[in-house]
C-alpha cells in the first residue's frame, strides 16, 4: 500500500497545477492532501509540492472555506514535518492574512503560528493594536478564542486588562464568561498595582454575580475572589472593610441555585483569613441577629447595607453543610479549616455542626469533616463537649477505614473535659477494637496518647476496672481479649503522665502487661522499643511506688503533645524550628527518635505557622504530612494489610500528582516523594513475604524479582537526587541495609555472598556517615552494624544464620522522612527526532549507523558518569559514554543533540533498538561483572527507554 | 431586532397589558390551592385544591367567578397541578367530571402516576366512613385523568402558539414542581408547594435565573426559620440507637409517602455505617408499594439517590424486612414502620397499645399530629395515663421521641428563592394572614420588590412586560455586533453616602458598552418604528446638527484675586494692566488644579478647558451672557466668560462655584 501513495499522491498534486486556471481546491483534494501530510511516509518531494499547491491556494484563493482548510493544512504540514515550520510560519506571516477581512481567518492564521512557536519555533509577535482590533471584530467565537489565548501572543497586561474589563460587558455569556476567567489570570500581584484598577475590576465583578447564565456567575465568583483578595491585601487600613465586603459578597452566593456557584463561593469563603466577628457568626444562624438588627451595624458593612448584607449572610455555611450536593458539603467542611481560626465563638459553633456532619451519607463529606476537626485540634480549638460524644465516637465504628482512622488521630490529640467524655470515648475506642481487630496497632497507640494526655482520668479507670481484669484473669486468662489489652496500654500510659506522682496503680497489672509484650510494643515502636517497654514492666510490676522520672526510658526528653500545643505560641515557633532543620537541634538520636514520634500532630500545627512564612513552600508542607502518613501505615505493612497499604500509598500518590506546577524548588521534592512511596509500596509486597503466616506457595522466584524491584528504586531514590542532607541519606541507607537483610534471611537466597558483601559495604557506609556527624544510630542500624562486624571478622565464609538476620528485623521501624532543603531530580530527556514505526531510520548493515539524539539534561554536574545504553532486540547491548565537557557548561538544564553510534548493526531488513540514558551510581562499590568497554558501576536509568527504529538503506 | 419597551403601548394582538391574577383559594389561608392568572389573552389555572375544613360547598374555589356562563373550556386555556397533595388536586375530578371542564391538564410524570390514588384513599374516607355525598366517583377520577398530558422536569411545553410552560424541580413531595409560563413577554412562576432544603430523598428546589414578571409562592412558613436539620437527625438516631441497644423496640408511625422513605433513608444509612444488624420492618403493603413509585421515579429524588442509583437503588431498603402481626410480641429489638402516622387507628395503634407500656421502648412522632389523634396526646406533655376508649386506659411508659420534618420552605428558603430570581412583582399565597403581611413588608423592605398578599377571590393586576418589534437599518446592526465599550468613574458629585467610609473616599471604575444606546427610536412615515443609528438620523431627517451649549459671564473681585495672585504667582507688578489680566488665567488654572484633582484641566493661552466647560477673560463691555451688569466696583472686577455643554453641567457650576468662592471667601 505504501507504494502506492507516490503516484495517488502526485495525481492530487498535480490536478490544480495543470490547470492554472482553476484557483481553488476542491474539499475532496484537500481531504487527500491532508492523508498525505499525515502520512509519515509520504516523500519529500511530495510534501513540497503539497507545501507549493497550498501556497498557490493560499494566495489565489477568495474563497473563506477553503483558506481555512489550507490553514488547517498548514498547521498539519508544520506539526508533522518540523523542517518546514519555519517556511509555514514565513509564509503565513508574508500572506497578511491577519489584515485581511476576515477575523475568523486572521485568527486561525495567528493560532499556526502560535503552534508553530510553541514547538520552538520563532514567537509569534502580535501587537496590541492588532490584537485589540480583532477582538473588536463581529465575529464571537474569534473574540473568546482570542481571549482565552491572549496568553500566547505576550500581549501587555494592560491591553490585557482592558479587553477583559470591557468584554465582562459583552452581550454573548460565553464572552463574559472568558473575560471573567481573564481577570483572574491577571489577578497576580505586580500585574495591576492601582488601586481604582483593582477596584474597578472588583466592582465589574460583583455586578456579574447576577448574571443570569450559571457558568458567568461561577467565573464570577473566581474573579471576586480573587479581587477581592488582592483589595484586601492592598491597604492595612482598608483590609478588615474589603475583608468583610468580599465576605458578605461571595456569602450571597451561597444560595445560589447552580452547584458550581455554590461550590466556587465556599471554595473562596476558606480564602479569607480575616472576618469581623459578627459577620463571621451570622454565617451559622438562618435568624438575622438581634444585635445587628439592634445596633443597625454589622462587621465594617455601610450603614444602607446592613439588612441586605446581613440577610445574605444569615446561615449561608448551616446552607451549605446540608446541601444537597456533597461537593458543596465538602467544600464548606473544608473552608471551615481557615474560618475556624479567626475566632474562637465561631469555631465552638462550627464545631456542634460539624459533630452532626459526621453522619452525612457521603464518605468523602464525613472524612472531610474529621480532617477539618483534626486541624481545630491541632490549635487547641477543638472543644468537645458531652453531647458531641455519641456521634464522634460514632466514628470510630464507621465502615470505612479511613474515616476510622482519622478519629483516632484526633483522639490522640483532643482535650477531653471529664472523666465521664473519657470513659466514653475509652470505651468507644474499645468497642472499635473489637469491631475491627485490624486497626489494634493503631488503637493502642491512640489508647497510649490518650491515656498519657488524661492520666488521672486514665487512673481512676484503670481502679475501677481493676476487679474485673483480676476476675478475667482468674478463670483461663482472658488476656488475649482486646478489652484486657486496651485497658493495660492505658494503665501504662497514665503512669507516665503522672510524672513523679505517686500511682497507685496495682503492680501487678504490669506483670499482666509483659504477657501482651509482643502486641503492644508494635503499637508503640514510635514511643519505646520492646527492650525499653519490657524494663519499664518489670520495674513496675515490682514497685508500687514507682515514678516514670526514675525510669531510664528513651522517655528522657518528654514532650507531650498536649502540653506544647496548649503552650503559646512561643513553643509553636520553636517546632517551626525543628521542622525547618529537624536533626540540628538534638543532639542524640534517641531524643530526635523520642521527638519525630511527638512531632507528628504538632507537624500540622507547625505548617500553619510556617503558612505566614514561606507561602512558596506549601507544597514541601503538604509532602511532609504525606511523609508523616506513610510513616503511620508501617505497622500496616509490618501486620500484612497488604492491599489496604497499597491502596493507601496509592491515594497518596494522586495527591501528590495534584502537586505537578509548582516551585522548582518543589519540582524535585515532588519527585523524591514520588520514588519514596514507590520504595515503600515495593517494600509492602517484599514484606508480605516475611509474613509469619504466610505459606511459602508463592515461590522464591516471586520474593527476588520483588527484592530486586525494591533495590532498584532505592537505588534510584539514593542516586538520582541531589541536596539530600546527611539525616537523609543515612535513612535511605538505612533501607538499603533492610533490603540486604530481608535477602540475608530467607534461607533459600542463592546469591548470599553477593548480598552479604553489600550489606557490609552499606554499613561501612553508615559507618562513615555517622562518623562525620553527631547523628546517632537506629537500634536497626547499630544491630546490623554489630552482625555485619562479626561476620567480617570472621572468616570469609563464615556460617551466616538466616535466623540471626531474621532477628534483625524487628528492630526496623520505618522512620518518617523530612523534607526542607531544595531537592534536584536528576533526569534525562532523550528523543529521536523524526523517528517511530512509520519512519525509520536508514542503516547498511554491518557499518556504524549514527543516532542523532537531542538529550536534555536536568541537574546533572559533571562529575556524575552518563552512559547511553542500546539494546538490540536480542537483548545485546551496547554503552557509549556521553563527556558531559562537551556539552555546555549550565549543570541544571543542558541541551544538546547528540549522535550516538551504534556499531554492531544487525544483517536484516529493518530492527529496533531501545536506547536509553544511565548513570553510575558512585555509592556502589562492587562492580558488577565487568563488561568491556562499559560502565564500571550500576546504572541507574534517568529516562524511559525510547524505540528507534532502523531499516536497511534502499528499503525505504 | 429587538428594543424592549416597558409601559402601556397598546397592541392589536394582545388586548390587556397587564396581568390579572384571580385568587380563587389558598389567598391568605392554607389549603384549596387555586389562581387562576390571565396574561395576553390567556387563562392558566394554576392547582385545583380542596379544603378539608369543610364539608359544605365552601370545600371547592367558587369556579363561577371564571366564567357566568359555565363554559370553562372557552374561559380556560389549561390548568397546571403543582402536586399529588389534596389541597392541590382534590377539586379537580369534581371541575372536570362535574363542572365539565374538557381542556388540557397539565402535571408531572409522578404527579399522574400518584394523584388517582390519593383521590380514591380521599373519595373512600369521605363517602365510606363520613358516610357523606359523593362529589365525584371513580370513575370521575379515571375520566379526569384522561385528560392529563404529563410533563418531565425542565420540559417546555408549547400549549398553543403562544403560551408555553415549563415545570421546575421543588422537592417538597415526589414529582412536586413549579411552573414556568410565558406568553408572548409576559412570564411568571407559580411555585406550588417547595422546599429549598433538601432531605435524604429528596432535592431543594431547583429553577433557572428567569426574567419574570410575577412570582406567585407559596407562604405556609412566612416567619419560622428552622435550624439545620442535621442536628434532628442526629439526635433521632442517637435516641433510636440507644434504645435498640438496650434492647427495645421503636415504633415509627407514619404515612405512606414521603416521610417514611426519608426515614427510612436514614435508618438504613446508619445501620450500614454503624453495621448494625437489628431488623427494620415496614408494616403493610401500601409503603411496599409507595416504595415501588419512588425506585421507579428515581429521577425525581435527591441528587444522593440518583448518584447511588447505578449501583444501589436506595429504595431498595437492605435492612428493611416485611412484618408480620405475630411479631409484635417476639422478644428482641426492632424498628417498625407502621400506618397510620397519627396513631389514630389501624395497625400502628395496635402495635403501640403492646409497646408503649414498657419503658424500654420508643416511639417517634412526626411534628404535627391532628387533634384528637393518640399522636396529638403523646405529643402535648407528659403523660403516662392515656385513654383509648371510654373503658380503657393505657399506661404509657415509653420513651417518646419528636421529629419534626416539614417538606416545606421556610421564611429564608422563600426569600432566597424572591432574591435568587428578582421578579418584578410577588404575589404571596398558601399562609396565614398576619403572617403574610409580615414577609410581605420584608419583602419590600429588603428585596425592593413590590408584594401583595390577596385574600380568597380577590384580583391583583400587575403591569407585564411588552416587546414591540420594530425594524432596524443596517448601520445600526452593524455598530451593534461590534463591541463599543468605555470606562468611566463616577464624579465625585455622584458619591452617594454608601460610597464614603469613614471619610475615605472610593473611586468607582465603570465599564459601560453601548451599541445599543446608541440607536434612536423613529416612527417612519409608514407608521412602522425603526431604529436606526445616531449618525444616519441626520441624514433621515435632512437636519443640521445642533449642539446646545450653556453660557454664563460672571466678574470676579481683583482686589482678591490680586491677593491670591500674589502669592501665587511671583510676577505681580501691575494688576490692572493688560498684561496683568492676561496672567489671570494662568492663576485660575493653577487654582482649579488645585480644586479638581483628577480632572482633565487643560490650559491654551486664551482659555481654559475642562471636558466640553471653557472659560476665558471676557473683554466685551455687554456680554449678553451676563447676569450680574454693575460690579460694584467696577475697575476693580474682570469678567469672565464661560459655556459648556449639557452633559457637564453638575462640573461647570462646581468649578464656577469655586471661581465665585475665590471672590466672596476673601470679601
Amino acid at each position: 500500500m505504501d507504494r502506492d501513495l507516490p503516484s495517488s499522491c502526485e495525481q492530487s498534486i498535480r490536478s490544480p497545477s495543470e490547470n492554472p486556471a482553476e484557483d481553488s481546491l476542491s474539499p475532496e483534494t484537500l481531504a487527500s492532501l491532508r492523508s498525505l501530510v499525515i502520512t509519515p511516509s509520504t516523500p519529500d518531494t511530495a510534501i513540497s509540492s503539497i507545501f507549493q499547491t497550498l501556497t498557490r491556494s493560499l494566495q489565489l484563493s477568495r474563497d473563506p472555506l477553503v483558506l481555512h482548510h489550507t490553514l488547517k493544512l498548514f498547521s498539519d504540514l508544520a506539526s508533522h514535518r518540523p523542517s518546514l515550520s519555519s517556511s509555514v510560519s514565513e509564509l503565513v506571516r508574508s500572506h497578511a492574512l491577519l489584515s485581511s477581512d476576515s477575523t475568523r481567518l486572521a485568527a486561525e492564521s495567528l493560532d499556526v503560528l502560535a503552534s508553530i512557536a510553541e514547538r520552538g519555533g520563532t514567537p509569534v509577535d502580535l501587537d496590541d493594536r492588532s490584537f485589540v482590533s480583532l477582538c473588536f471584530g463581529p465575529s464571537v467565537s474569534v473574540r473568546s478564542w482570542l481571549l482565552r489565548n491572549a496568553e500566547r501572543f505576550r500581549i501587555g497586561p494592560h491591553v490585557l486588562l482592558t479587553m477583559f474589563l470591557g468584554f465582562t460587558r459583552d452581550p454573548y455569556p460565553y464572552v463574559r464568561k472568558t473575560a471573567l476567567d481573564g481577570l483572574v489570570g491577571l489577578s497576580k500581584p505586580g500585574v495591576v498595582e492601582d488601586l481604582d484598577m483593582i477596584q474597578g475590576c472588583y466592582c465589574r465583578a460583583v455586578e456579574l454575580l447576577l448574571d443570569t447564565e450559571d457558568y458567568v456567575r461561577s467565573a464570577a465568583v473566581r474573579a471576586v475572589s480573587a479581587w477581592g483578595l488582592m483589595l484586601v491585601a492592598f491597604n492595612l487600613e482598608t483590609k478588615l472593610y474589603w475583608s468583610d465586603n468580599l465576605f458578605v459578597k461571595l456569602c450571597s452566593m451561597g444560595r445560589d441555585m447552580s452547584m458550581e456557584v455554590r461550590v466556587e463561593a465556599f471554595d473562596a469563603l476558606g480564602k479569607i483569613e480575616i472576618v469581623s466577628a459578627d459577620i463571621l457568626l451570622q454565617t451559622l444562624s438562618k435568624r438575622v441577629s438581634g444585635t445587628t438588627k439592634g445596633m443597625g451595624s454589622f462587621g465594617q458593612c455601610p450603614a444602607a447595607e446592613v439588612e441586605s448584607s446581613a440577610s445574605s449572610v444569615a446561615g449561608v455555611l448551616v446552607h451549605g453543610l446540608e446541601d444537597e450536593f456533597y461537593e458543596v458539603r465538602k467544600s464548606t467542611c473544608h473552608s471551615l479549616r481557615t474560618l475556624t481560626i479567626i475566632s474562637a465563638e465561631f469555631s465552638e459553633k462550627a464545631l456542634n455542626l460539624l459533630m452532626d456532619v459526621l453522619n452525612d451519607d457521603s464518605m468523602y463529606v464525613r472524612l472531610q469533616a474529621l480532617e477539618t476537626m483534626l486541624h481545630m485540634a491541632t490549635y487547641g480549638l477543638l472543644k468537645v463537649q458531652g453531647t458531641h460524644m455519641h456521634m464522634f465516637l460514632g466514628s470510630l465504628m464507621d465502615g470505612n477505614m479511613s474515616i476510622r482512622s482519622a478519629t483516632r488521630k484526633i483522639l490522640k490529640l483532643v482535650k477531653l473535659p471529664n472523666i465521664e467524655t473519657f470513659k466514653l470515648s475509652v470505651d468507644g475506642i474499645i468497642d472499635n477494637l473489637e469491631r475491627h481487630p485490624q486497626d489494634e496497632a493503631d488503637i493502642f497507640s491512640v489508647l497510649f496518647h490518650i491515656g498519657r494526655n488524661h492520666g488521672k482520668f486514665g487512673m481512676s479507670i484503670i481502679n475501677e476496672v481493676f476487679k474485673e481484669m483480676e476476675l478475667a484473669s482468674e478463670g483461663k486468662l482472658g488476656f488475649d481479649t482486646a478489652r484486657v489489652a486496651a485497658l493495660l496500654i492505658l494503665a501504662i500510659s497514665a503512669l507516665l503522665s503522672q510524672g513523679q506522682h505517686a500511682c497507685n496503680i496495682p503492680p501487678i497489672i504490669f506483670s499482666y502487661a509483659v504477657t501482651l509484650l509482643g502486641r503492644i510494643s508494635v503499637a508503640l515502636t514510635d514511643i519505646m522499643n520492646q527492650d525499653a517497654l519490657l524494663a519499664y514492666l518489670s520495674q513496675c510490676s515490682r514497685s508500687t511506688r514507682f515514678s516514670a522520672m526514675e525510669f531510664n526510658l528513651r522517655e528522657d526528653k518528654p514532650r507531650l503533645p498536649a502540653v506544647t500545643i496548649a503552650s503559646s505560641s512561643h513553643s509553636s515557633n520553636e517546632i517551626n524550628g525543628t521542622v525547618g532543620s529537624p536533626f540540628q537541634q538534638g543532639e542524640d538520636v534517641a531524643a530526635n527518635l523520642q521527638y519525630q514520634a511527638m512531632r507528628e500532630p504538632m507537624e500540622v500545627a507547625s505548617s500553619h505557622v510556617g503558612y505566614h512564612l514561606e507561602v512558596q513552600d506549601e507544597v514541601i508542607r503538604s509532602m511532609n504530612l504525606i511523609f508523616a502518613k506513610v510513616k503511620d501505615i508501617w505497622p500496616l505493612i509490618q501486620s500484612g494489610f497488604t492491599n489496604e497499604v497499597l491502596r493507601v500509598l496509592r491515594s497518596f500518590k494522586e495527591e501528590l500528582a495534584t502537586f505537578t506546577s509548582g516551585s522548582l524548588r518543589s519540582v524535585g521534592a515532588v519527585a523524591f516523594a514520588l520514588q519514596y512511596l514507590r520504595v515503600v509500596k515495593q517494600l509492602a509486597k517484599v514484606w508480605e513475604h516475611f509474613l509469619p503466616a504466610r505459606k511459602l506457595c508463592s515461590g522464591m522466584g516471586e520474593l527476588d524479582i520483588a527484592l530486586g524491584k525494591l533495590e532498584t528504586r532505592l537505588r534510584e531514590l539514593k542516586s538520582r537526587f541531589t541536596g539530600l542532607s546527611l539525616e537523609q541519606e543515612l535513612q535511605i541507607l538505612e533501607l538499603l541495609l533492610l533490603t540486604c537483610t530481608l535477602r540475608l534471611s530467607k534461607v533459600e537466597s542463592y546469591c548470599q555472598v553477593a548480598s552479604l558483601k553489600k550489606l557490609s559495604m552499606t554499613a561501612s557506609h553508615v559507618e562513615s556517615i555517622l562518623k562525620l556527624g553527631s547523628i546517632e544510630p537506629s537500634n536497626f542500624m547499630s544491630e546490623v552494624g554489630k552482625l555485619s562486624y562479626l561476620t567480617r571478622t570472621s572468616s570469609f565464609g563464615a556460617p551466616c544464620d538466616p535466623f540471626l538476620f531474621k532477628e534483625l528485623l524487628k528492630y526496623f521501624s520505618l522512620e518518617q522522612f523530612v523534607v526542607f532543603g531544595r531537592i534536584d531530580h536528576i533526569k534525562a530527556e532523550l528523543v529521536v527526532p523524526d523517528n517511530d514505526s512509520e519512519n525509520h531510520l536508514p542503516f547498511v548493515p554491518r557499518l556504524p549507523v549514527g543516532i542523532p539524539c537531542e538529550i536534555t539534561l536536568h541537574n546533572i554536574c559533571s562529575e556524575n558518569k552518563l552512559w547511553v545504553r542500546m539494546t538490540m532486540d536480542d537483548e545485546s547491548t551496547q554503552f557509549v559514554f556521553l563527556d558531559l565537557d562537551l556539552f555546555g557548561s549550565s549543570d541544571e538544564v543542558r541541551k544538546f543533540t547528540y549522535v550516538v553510534p551504534f556499531y554492531r548493526t544487525p544483517c536484516a531488513f529493518s530492527f529496533t533498538l531501545r536506547i536509553c540514558i544511565g548513570m553510575e551510581c558512585s555509592f556502589e562499590d562492587v562492580p558488577p561483572v565487568k563488561r568491556y568497554g562499559g560502565p564500571d558501576r550500576e546504572l541507574t536509568f534517568l529516562c524511559q527507554e525510547k524505540e528507534v527504529h532502523l531499516s536497511m538503506v534502499g528499503e525505504h | 431586532m429587538k428594543a424592549r419597551q416597558r409601559g402601556s403601548q397598546k397592541e392589536r394582538k394582545f388586548p390587556s397589558m397587564a396581568i390579572e391574577c384571580l385568587v380563587l383559594g389558598a389567598g391568605q389561608q392554607v389549603g384549596k390551592s387555586c389562581v387562576v392568572v390571565s396574561m395576553n389573552g390567556k387563562r392558566i389555572m394554576f392547582d385545583c385544591g380542596m379544603d378539608m375544613a369543610y364539608h359544605d360547598h365552601r370545600r371547592h374555589p367558587d369556579f363561577s367567578r371564571i366564567s357566568e356562563s359555565g363554559d370553562f373550556d372557552k374561559a380556560l386555556t389549561c390548568i397546571v397541578i403543582t402536586h399529588f397533595h389534596l389541597d392541590h388536586i382534590g377539586a379537580l375530578p369534581y371541575f372536570t367530571e362535574v363542572c365539565g371542564y374538557r381542556g388540557p391538564i397539565y402535571m408531572t410524570y409522578p404527579t399522574k402516576a400518584l394523584a388517582p390514588s390519593m383521590l380514591e384513599d380521599y373519595r373512600k374516607v369521605m363517602v365510606e366512613r363520613r358516610g357523606e355525598e359523593e362529589q365525584f366517583t371513580s370513575e370521575h377520577i379515571v375520566e379526569c385523568m384522561k385528560k392529563v398530558i404529563a410533563v418531565d422536569v425542565k420540559q417546555t411545553v408549547q400549549v398553543d402558539k403562544d403560551l408555553m410552560i415549563r415545570a421546575y424541580y421543588a422537592g417538597h413531595v415526589l414529582g412536586a414542581a413549579m411552573f414556568y409560563t410565558k406568553v408572548g413577554d409576559s412570564a411568571i412562576v407559580y411555585t406550588g408547594d417547595y422546599n429549598m432544603t433538601p432531605d435524604r430523598h429528596l432535592g431543594a428546589a431547583q429553577i433557572d435565573r428567569l426574567q419574570l414578571d410575577l412570582l406567585i409562592t407559596e407562604s405556609t412558613y412566612a416567619t419560622t426559620i428552622r435550624d439545620s436539620k442535621y442536628s434532628r437527625e442526629a439526635e433521632f438516631l442517637k435516641a433510636v440507637h440507644k434504645c435498640v441497644l438496650g434492647g427495645g423496640k421503636v415504633l415509627i408511625p407514619t404515612f405512606a409517602l414521603g416521610r417514611a422513605q426519608e426515614l427510612c433513608i436514614l435508618l438504613e444509612d446508619y445501620w450500614e455505617r454503624m453495621n448494625l444488624k437489628i431488623p427494620i420492618y415496614f408494616s403493610s403493603g401500601l409503603t411496599m408499594q409507595a416504595n415501588m413509585y419512588y425506585k421507579m421515579l428515581i429521577s425525581w429524588t435527591s441528587q444522593k439517590v440518583k448518584e447511588t442509583y447505578s449501583t444501589r437503588n436506595a429504595f431498595d431498603f437492605k435492612h428493611v424486612l416485611n412484618f408480620d402481626r405475630s411479631m409484635i410480641s417476639a422478644p428482641g429489638p426492632c424498628v417498625l414502620f407502621a400506618t397510620p402516622g397519627w396513631i389514630s387507628g389501624g395497625f400502628s395503634l395496635e402495635v403501640f397499645k403492646q409497646w408503649a407500656p414498657s419503658e424500654m421502648n420508643l416511639i417517634t412522632l412526626p411534628g404535627y399530629c391532628a387533634a384528637g389523634t393518640i399522636g396529638h396526646k403523646l405529643m402535648s406533655g407528659k403523660r403516662t395515663k392515656i385513654d383509648l376508649d371510654k373503658d380503657t386506659q393505657l399506661d404509657v411508659r415509653c420513651q417518646i421521641h419528636q421529629l419534626s420534618f416539614s417538606p416545606h420552605t421556610d421564611a429564608k428558603g422563600i426569600m432566597d428563592l424572591v432574591k435568587f430570581l428578582s421578579p418584578k412583582h410577588v404575589i404571596l399565597v398558601h399562609g396565614e394572614k398576619p403572617k403574610m403581611a409580615t414577609l410581605k413588608g420584608r419583602i419590600y423592605s429588603e428585596l425592593g420588590i413590590r408584594c401583595d398578599d390577596p385574600a380568597n377571590n380577590e384580583t391583583v393586576c400587575i403591569p407585564s412586560t411588552h416587546h414591540v418589534e420594530v425594524g432596524a437599518s443596517n448601520t445600526f446592526i452593524r455598530s451593534s455586533l461590534n463591541p463599543n465599550f468605555n470606562f468611566s468613574k463616577i464624579s465625585s458629585e455622584d458619591e452617594s453616602d454608601s460610597r464614603l467610609k469613614d471619610g475615605k473616599f472610593m473611586p468607582w471604575l465603570q465599564v459601560k458598552d453601548e451599541r445599543a444606546a446608541e440607536g434612536i427610536l423613529v416612527e417612519e412615515k409608514s407608521k412602522r418604528a425603526k431604529i436606526v443609528h445616531q449618525d444616519e438620523l441626520l441624514l433621515m431627517l435632512g437636519e443640521k446638527k445642533h449642539d446646545i451649549r450653556f453660557a454664563y459671564c460672571f466678574p470676579i473681585n481683583t482686589d482678591n484675586l490680586e491677593d491670591t495672585k500674589s502669592t501665587d504667582v511671583s510676577s505681580s507688578s501691575n494688576a490692572l494692566s493688560m498684561s496683568g489680566r492676561c496672567s489671570w488665567l494662568p492663576m485660575l488654572y493653577i487654582k482649579l488644579s488645585d480644586e479638581l484633582s483628577g480632572g482633565n484641566i487643560q490650559y491654551f493661552g486664551e482659555q481654559i478647558q475642562v471636558e466640553s466647560f471653557s472659560v476665558s477673560l471676557c473683554l466685551k463691555d455687554r456680554c449678553p451672557y451676563r447676569i450680574v451688569d454693575s460690579p460694584p466696583n467696577k475697575c476693580e472686577a474682570v469678567f469672565f466668560c464661560c459655556t459648556w455643554s449639557i452633559a457637564d453641567e453638575k462640573l461647570a457650576w462646581k468649578i464656577i462655584s469655586i471661581l465665585e468662592n475665590l471672590d466672596y471667601g476673601t470679601c
